[in-house]
């Protein structure tokens, strides 16, 4: 729970825009950095990889985003937002510049169960501007106080274009880190392009991490998933060790106002990460 | 438990009684339909209803309300209200409500502030039903005529006075703050009471709903979902109406240099509820909205809180435009 305004739950904590990457060539996605304008907010502020909170941009409202900086970036908080046409908070979001000043409120969700997963080879795969929350679960796992607490850490990540991929820095540092086995995948490269080409559940067979002792995090589009369940289950990863993370609209964040109730759950208080035997008995199968 | 007894031309001077340490809610007369408000000097209390037109629910988690405004430095919070209130006259559905109501909006980790100020504040007289309308089935979703659940002290109307009993701890401190308006009843007027709710609940009609969460959850790949939703012209009244939905969005608006956040009802049968900034909407269609609305009644929360969140008023079935009858959903979609 968030220190200072633990008794209301609807109000948000006042940030500053710190610092705003424009991710990709279409620049519609966008990471900011948020400063908490209180301490003791930022102290309150504890949350676990996988979990997301609401940001309000003033006036326009709130919506739900990941959060794609981990834990143990003490210091500030991120989150990598991408603008529609349509979405009003998107939008006036990405029409902050640094210094503005924002709200945000949470954390909120479940995150993924990474204190049950200590000891195990972990396996991330993700697709997209899906990959903020697992961004932060590299990040943490990376992290010199963490590392030792697992074992073998591989990871896929794709997008359309090179253009596209988040987070480029952090890409070319993991791919050449000894601490992790990162593959890096585009649907289609272009001239200046040197890695690899292939969707991403297509990757995954090529990689083929072994399924024993392992815990698969997969978080991409729907279609993505879709197509990434068949080579994990084929790899032997059982339902319940592919976790994956939901998204829904949402408005107040914490299991009341009945907007992402999904078969009996809500994706913000019991999700947003569920196992795919959950979401099989949830939705079919749906994402 | 602890008795009391009142002649209705005495309820004046209970609700003066009452009214002068905070708010009196009662049945009182608003563009001649009998409503629950705030009672007047003016005023006087109407006894013979079916039910309201609008659940209670409103008074504690209204249509629309600002919830905070955006100060210069962070949300400011709006006051919340204080002092005392009483409920009298809701009917044991709706009664029953609040506590379908109070496991959403008072859980332990995310209390609803707006909420929970005035349902503490609050002390519930449930009024039995004497007449039941032929819409009612509240005995079919574990109700009464005169059930206990969510009131702190039942009345029941004997004729020329209401026989009251406590049913929780704070009802029973307002018997005795009262004792010298709300007098122990004779046993004769207890006879009467008996008899009274003995009859009452023989005039509710069962909808066969045994069974009716197993079943409903076998049906959600029916057809027939599509075929009821097709009647259906998502107008929303029966979630408005409802005693126990919840829905609900938060909104910012920016009025003059200061903004501010709203809480207003909304409905899960709207196409818009669930539609995301990227065009993408988990319930496109009204019979996957219908199918939900029902399941979230019947089976989640029956799940979730261990109760159906129906208490079988019929609202739903009285207001729908196009003559929908939930007894008729529940009992006609095959698994």
């Amino acid at each position: 729970m968030i220190e200072g305004v633990a008794t209301n739950p609807y109000l948000t904590l006042p940030v500053t825009v710190e610092k705003i990457t424009v991710e990709n060539d279409a620049r519609d996605l966008k990471t900011f950095r948020l400063a908490f304008r209180h301490k003791a907010d930022r102290k309150g502020f504890r949350h676990e990889c996988g979990q997301f909170a609401m940001l309000s941009a003033p006036g326009a409202g709130e919506c739900p985003v990941g959060i794609a900086s981990s834990p143990t970036d003490e210091e500030y908080v991120e989150f990598t937002v991408k603008r529609y046409p349509t979405g009003v908070v998107t939008s006036a979001l990405h029409s902050l510049e640094e210094g503005d000043r924002i709200g945000v409120r949470g954390p909120y969700g479940n995150g993924f169960p990474l204190a049950a997963m200590e000891g195990m080879n972990i396996v991330i795969v993700g697709g997209g501007f899906a990959f903020t929350t697992l961004r932060a679960t590299i990040r943490y796992l990376l992290h010199e106080r963490s590392r030792p607490r697992f074992k073998k850490i591989t990871a896929i990540y794709g997008a359309r274009s090179p253009g596209e991929l988040l987070y480029k820095e952090e890409l070319m540092a993991w791919q050449g880190s000894p601490d992790m086995d990162m593959h890096v995948t585009v649907d289609k490269g272009d001239k200046t392009w040197t890695g690899r080409e292939g969707f991403v559940p297509t990757v995954l067979g090529e990689v083929k991490p072994g399924a024993a002792n392992a815990v698969a995090l997969v978080c991409g589009p729907p279609a993505m998933l879709r197509f990434t369940m068949k080579p994990l289950l084929d790899l032997g990863f059982p339902p319940n060790h592919i976790i994956t993370s939901l998204e829904r609209r949402m408005s107040c964040g914490i299991g009341k106002c009945g907007r992402c109730s999904i078969g009996g759950q809500y994706v913000c208080k019991d999700g947003p990460v569920f196992t795919y035997e959950q979401i099989m008995q949830l939705s079919g199968g749906q994402f | 438990m602890t008795l009391g007894a009142i002649k209705k031309e005495h309820l004046g001077q209970l609700v003066a009684a009452v009214g002068a340490h905070g708010g009196f809610y009662g049945p009182v007369l608003r563009d001649n339909d009998v409503c629950l408000d705030q009672v007047q000097p003016s005023d006087t209390l109407v006894l013979d209803y079916a039910n309201f037109t609008l659940p209670p629910k409103g008074l504690f988690f209204p249509r629309s309300e600002v919830i905070a405004t955006h100060g210069a430095d962070g949300m400011v919070e709006t006051p919340l209200p204080t002092g005392k209130a009483v409920l009298f006259g809701v009917r044991p559905c709706d009664a029953m409500s609040l506590t379908y109501l109070d496991k959403v909006f008072m859980e332990a980790q995310f209390a609803d502030p707006y909420y929970r100020a005035r349902r503490e504040r609050t002390l519930t007289i449930a009024l039995a039903c004497r007449d039941p309308a032929a819409t009612c089935f509240c005995t079919s979703v574990a109700g009464s005529p005169s059930g206990q659940g969510g009131a702190d002290i039942l009345a029941v109307d004997i004729g020329d006075a209401l026989v009251l009993e406590s049913a929780t701890p704070a009802g029973e401190a307002f018997l005795a703050e009262y004792r010298k308006l709300l007098g122990r009843p004779s046993d004769n007027q207890v006879k009467a009471r008996d008899a009274q709710v003995a009859q009452a609940v023989r005039k509710v009609s069962s909808i066969g709903s045994d069974g009716v969460t197993a079943r409903l959850q076998a049906s959600s790949e029916s057809a027939a979902w599509e075929e009821l939703a097709e009647r259906c012209l998502g107008c929303g009244v029966c979630t408005f109406l409802c005693p126990t939905c919840h829905c609900f969005g938060l909104y910012d608006e920016e009025v003059g240099p200061q903004g501010r956040r709203v809480r207003a009802q909304d409905a899960c049968v709207f196409p818009a509820f669930t539609l995301e900034a990227s065009g993408h909407n988990p319930r496109t269609r009204q019979g996957l909205r219908m199918r939900h609305r029902v399941m979230h009644k019947f089976c989640y929360t029956a799940q979730s809180f261990g109760d159906i969140f129906c208490v079988g008023c019929g609202r739903c079935i009285v207001n729908c435009p196009a003559n929908m009858d939930i007894r008729e959903t529940l009992t006609e979609v095959p698994p």
